[in-house]
């Protein structure tokens, strides 16, 4: 179990999800420190430097410039210093492929961005839920792909 | 004695002269024989002649063929060339199609979504602060967004249907359809709908494609149901020899899995069974009834990987029938 604040980190490069991931985390009622970061390259030099205080939760979308998230995937997971942070995949993408292989790589969930502002909260609020009260245990294949 | 002797030379004389005219006679045979062998001889040479001349002539005729049929092998071998170019053309075409076609919904995919969710944001906690105009603008705005996401989604479950791998496994067809059933398990709650399940049978098909075809089969049956009446839709398959079938299209020697979904809709005009198939035709106003115009285009696009053929009849106001037919073995 965890108490206080979550620490939560996303690495996304378009704004508008930036803006409304950060809005929707906020009207939550769980407390969350939120911090964001605009591509892979700046997600991994954060990381570098917060070794010693790595957030618990990171979202992280797949399509970026300089470093797509597929490649901060496998790189944070080959690194077992950072193997107790939750990875969250938080993209428009529904294609297979792009689920299995974050799934093969280690990823927690996957998450298709919703279309609603509504059905974000939800989303976001089931993850930082099950992130705060199951850390070790989280997804497992069959409910990998999060379903509201 | 002396005349003795003379009777004797006589006799011998007379002797000597019959053999002698015996072997004139013969003579004249052989001669005869010879004069005909000559003729023969004379005859057949005279054949060979011919039979030469005609030899020859066939010889040439041969020459010539070969000759010809040099030139169409040539012909030939260009012709395949060319067809072996065109056939790589058209692959590298059709990669490029599929993804220019899975990039660009996918990529639309990424505004529409902005739109979507800034447009739920002003019917959340900005409600208030519209007037009901505004509040009407924003939910047109929210309708057109909606249709466009579908839209999106049928466009890439139809380019899907066009690039997939297609593996073939012997299915049960009620397991799908029973999946089928529990995708719609709220409208079907909510119309009071009933999917009858009669004879079923299993066949070889591509299981993911043909889930997709029946849930837009049944989907459009239980959208396109008669006002005021819950859609009864039945549904069976069974495997069929080709020359059992009244299909004209269809192979005598062959066998088929024919399935049929019947409904009791609003059906259409006859005069539209084709035109049902085409990508983005649609016989009924958007207002009243939603949709993209690509469903049916999937189903015929899935049911033609499965080398087989469907038809739809119907009467208007009398529901609607489709007979698909899907040969049992996939020689590929």
């Amino acid at each position: 179990m965890f108490s206080g604040s979550l620490h939560i980190l996303l690495a996304d490069d378009d704004e508008d999800d930036r803006v409304l991931f950060t809005d929707a985390l906020n009207e939550l009622k769980i407390k969350t420190v939120v911090h964001t970061v605009n591509d892979g390259l700046e997600l991994m030099e954060y990381l570098a430097t917060k070794e010693s205080d790595l957030p618990q939760l990171l979202f992280l979308d797949l399509n970026m410039p300089r470093k797509s998230g597929f490649q901060c995937l496998k790189e944070i997971r080959s690194n077992h210093k950072m193997a107790e942070m939750a990875i969250a995949i938080f993209s428009t993408s529904l294609a297979e492929k792009d689920i299995e292989e974050t799934f093969m790589h280690g990823a927690n969930v996957y998450i298709n961005k919703p279309n609603t502002f509504d059905d974000l909260k939800k989303v976001l609020n089931k993850v930082v839920v099950t992130a705060r009260s199951y850390q070790d245990t989280f997804y497992n294949k069959s409910n990998f792909l999060l379903r509201l | 004695m002396e005349e003795t002797k003379l009777s004797i030379a006589l006799k011998e004389l007379a002797f000597q002269l019959e053999e002698k005219e015996k072997r004139a006679a013969e003579l004249v045979i052989a001669n005869k024989e010879l004069v005909f062998q000559n003729e023969e001889k004379e005859k057949r040479a005279a054949e060979l002649i011919i039979a030469n001349k005609e030899l020859v002539f066939q010889n040439e005729e041969k020459e010539k063929r070969a000759a010809e049929l040099i030139i169409a092998n040539k012909e030939l071998v260009f012709q395949n060339e060319e067809k072996q170019i065109r056939a790589a053309e058209l692959i590298i075409a059709n990669k490029e199609l599929e993804s220019f076609n899975y990039i660009s919904s996918h990529d639309l995919q990424e505004p529409l979504r902005k739109i979507q969710t800034f447009a739920s944001r002003l019917t959340g906690d900005e409600l208030q602060n519209l007037t009901e105009k505004g509040k009407e603008y924003v939910r047109r705005m929210q309708d057109a967004a909606n249709r466009m996401q579908g839209l999106i989604a049928d466009l890439l479950a139809y380019s899907r249907t066009v690039s997939t791998e297609r593996k073939f496994e012997t299915v049960e067809l009620s397991t799908i359809i029973e999946a089928v059933k529990r995708d719609f398990l709220e409208i079907i709650a909510e119309k009071g709908a009933i999917i009858e399940l009669q004879e079923m049978c299993e066949t070889e098909i591509i299981p993911f494609q043909f889930r997709q075809l029946m849930d837009n089969i049944i989907g459009n049956a239980l959208k396109f149901a008669t006002p005021d009446l819950p859609p009864h839709i039945i549904i069976r398959s069974r495997i069929i020899k080709g020359n059992q079938l009244i299909n004209p299209n269809l192979f005598v020697d062959k066998e088929y899995c024919h399935i049929s979904i019947v409904d009791n809709g609003i059906g259409f005009d006859p005069q539209y069974k084709e035109l049902i198939f085409e990508l983005f035709k649609r016989l009924h106003d958007k207002e009243k009834i939603a949709g993209t115009g690509i469903g049916l285009t999937i189903v015929k696009k899935i049911v033609e990987n499965h080398n087989g053929i469907i038809s739809a009849t119907s009467e208007l106001n009398k529901g609607a029938t489709f007979d698909i037919y899907i040969p049992t073995l996939h020689d590929k």
